[in-house]
């Protein structure tokens, strides 16, 4: 019994000791954003994320939908988050004369370096997609699943809001 | 069996002109299980690595289940497959660490990955739930029907929960050995079933293929390692040995000696006091592997074992027909002469565990006047081998003390002065020590209290 008790013990001080000595915060790091768009001269690539975060944006997963106006006729509108297994999903679109001009992914999973690789090499591929098909039907990037599916659900949202 | 004219067993026959066997070369004791154990803390301390370098924060109650999770699940999944090898009859550890710490090692080491797995389907659950903002009923659901490879795990995890529940020691006292021996079996179907949800679904495995490849290789080496000891290797034996009943001849109330006879036994190279795992091709005892102990040493042609009816099983073992093939995997245990550091020895054994002593009272090396045979029975009728153990003692100078009496009649004879009165100069032997559980505790105690170290005390003792 006591032989219980003890690993039982060393085993939780030891799992959470583990836990305690990873740093906590994610302010600097969910809140970055990658966008594509036939309007940007800069583009994202696969093996790169931008790093500037989005004023739009905030860190936390509630849900909001809001269109902004701007002095252009461009619109924006940022659809609800979707959850997935690893994080939430926010996608924004730039909607102008009935055609989607720009999308960016506001809030993607990134707490982890696998993570933040899988969605460097989804999240571009995904916003093409979408602005080709300029709709949510979309395929799935293999191997970022449940990504892909945040993404489509977030992007549904956006273009509902958008009444395209 | 086959006699001859004088009415003497060939069996008995051959062993009349035989000669004691070579002590082989000693290992120094502890230096193997203590790095057999290093290696496994080790590779514990590289798979919470793989998890700490993958995981750069932990944020939320959820992430720290979530991790949590993770971390009791890498463990889990790299306690199975040393779990299955410590079973594995490698040789060097069936050698070196003994069956007996083995099957200690695995005991304890099975029930903290029961509770491991436990921990694991919590926190995930748990974990995921809060992530995702689903209730732990949805959330379960979810993970079982919708994650790949978690169908299988989900019945390899039920599965392992009912063998841990059989093999609870309240289980074990109520069911044969035979039964719960099969039960176990199916942990083998456990484990193989838990194996694809961790690289489809572990985070740390998903997209390392470092860490991909050293899963896989721990696994599939594994299973290459039991296919060769425990199927190849015995299969290649039976070949070369042909083992098969010589002679089954009752030696005491309740037990009986089993006589093998093969060809080229002394390639076994097995010494006195180990045992070897018998399988008796006989309808009723075909799919149980059973260890029984030599009791006398090993010939070229004939091989001793001397087992007490236990009911069942060992019942039916009194019943072999003579030229019945057998299947023998060993030798096994490390209750041998190469334990042994000082030059006087006392054998202290009580009912059957005199077994593996007759057979190290005949052949460790020991001058005239070292060796000592302490023999515990309840009964006279009890003891066994008797003229064998005075022809040997005779022979080759060694003393013999048969203590009998029931505890009730006459008290605890195993005491530190009773041991000392049969054996002066008792702190300067080592002992080695064979008997039912109780009295080989009450034994330690008392040598411990006649000053003979603890390193100087040999037993094996294989409840767990």
């Amino acid at each position: 019994m006591r032989r219980i008790i003890v690993s039982c013990a060393a085993t939780i001080s030891g799992v959470v000791l583990l836990l305690s000595l990873k740093p906590h915060s994610t302010a600097t790091t969910s809140s970055a954003s990658i966008s594509t768009g036939s309007s940007q001269s800069s583009s994202s690539t696969a093996g790169g994320t931008s790093a500037s975060p989005s004023p739009s944006a905030g860190s936390s997963s509630s849900s909001s939908s809001s269109g902004s106006g701007s002095s252009t006729s461009a619109r924006t509108f940022t659809g609800t988050a979707a959850q997935t297994r690893f994080g939430p999903v926010q996608v924004k679109i730039t909607v102008k004369n009935k055609k989607i001009t720009n999308i960016e992914v506001v809030e993607y999973p990134s707490d982890n370096p696998k993570d933040q690789q899988i969605n460097s090499y989804a999240l571009p591929v995904l916003n093409q997609e979408a602005i080709s098909a300029q709709s949510a039907q979309i395929d799935s990037v293999s191997g970022a699943t449940y990504t892909s599916d945040g993404y489509v659900s977030s992007l549904q949202s956006a273009i509902d809001q958008a009444g395209l | 069996m086959t006699t001859v004219a004088d009415g003497r067993s060939a069996y008995d026959q051959s062993t009349s002109h035989r000669r004691p066997s070579e002590p082989p070369p000693a290992i120094p004791p502890g230096a193997l299980p203590a790095a057999v154990l290093t290696l496994i803390w080790a590779g514990a301390a590289a798979v919470l690595g793989l998890w700490w370098v993958n995981t750069s924060t932990v944020s939320g109650t959820g992430a720290w289940l979530t991790d949590a999770g993770r971390i009791t699940g890498l463990l889990a999944g790299y306690a199975a497959p040393l779990l299955v090898l410590l079973m594995a009859r490698l040789p060097f550890l069936e050698r070196g660490v003994g069956a007996d710490r083995l099957t200690r090692w695995h005991a304890m080491g099975g029930r903290y990955m029961v509770g491991l797995v436990l921990a694991h389907v919590v926190l995930i659950i748990w974990g995921y739930a809060l992530t995702d903002g689903k209730g732990l009923m949805g959330e379960t659901v979810d993970i079982v029907f919708n994650y790949p490879d978690m169908l299988k795990a989900t019945i390899g995890t039920l599965l392992l929960l009912g063998v841990a529940a059989v093999s609870a020691r309240a289980a074990r006292r109520r069911m044969r050995y035979e039964t719960w021996y099969y039960l176990h079996l199916a942990t083998y179907l456990s484990v193989a079933l838990g194996f694809a949800h961790q690289l489809s679904n572990g985070a740390d495995l998903v997209s390392q293929p470092l860490a991909r490849v050293a899963w896989y290789g721990l696994y599939l080496g594994t299973i290459a390692v039991l296919g060769w000891y425990r199927l190849f290797v015995p299969f290649l034996a039976d070949r070369r040995h042909r083992l098969t009943v010589a002679e089954v001849r009752p030696e005491g109330p309740g037990t009986v000696s089993v006589i093998l006879t093969g060809r080229r036994l002394d390639e076994l190279k097995a010494e006195s006091g180990q045992f070897f795992r018998l399988q008796f091709l006989t309808p009723g005892l075909r799919w149980a592997s059973n260890p029984y102990s030599l009791s006398a040493p090993v010939t070229s042609r004939y091989m001793r074992f001397t087992v007490k009816d236990l009911g069942g099983h060992s019942a039916a073992v009194a019943r072999l027909r003579p030229g019945t093939r057998v299947r023998a995997e060993g030798p096994y245990g490390a209750f041998t002469a190469a334990r042994r550091r000082s030059r006087k020895v006392l054998l202290l054994g009580a009912g059957v565990g005199i077994t593996p002593l007759r057979a190290l009272f005949e052949t460790l090396p020991a001058a005239p006047g070292d060796l000592t045979l302490v023999y515990r029975a309840s009964r006279p009728e009890d003891l066994l081998f008797r003229s064998e153990l005075e022809a040997i003692a005779t022979a080759r100078g060694a003393r013999i003390h048969y203590v009998i009496g029931a505890r009730r009649e006459v008290g605890e004879p195993l005491t530190s002065d009773n041991l000392k009165r049969y054996v002066p100069d008792l702190a300067q032997h080592d002992v080695f020590l064979c008997g039912p559980d109780a009295m080989t505790a009450t034994a330690v105690s008392a040598l411990r209290a006649a000053g003979v170290p603890r390193r100087r005390i040999h037993h094996e003792s294989f409840t767990f």
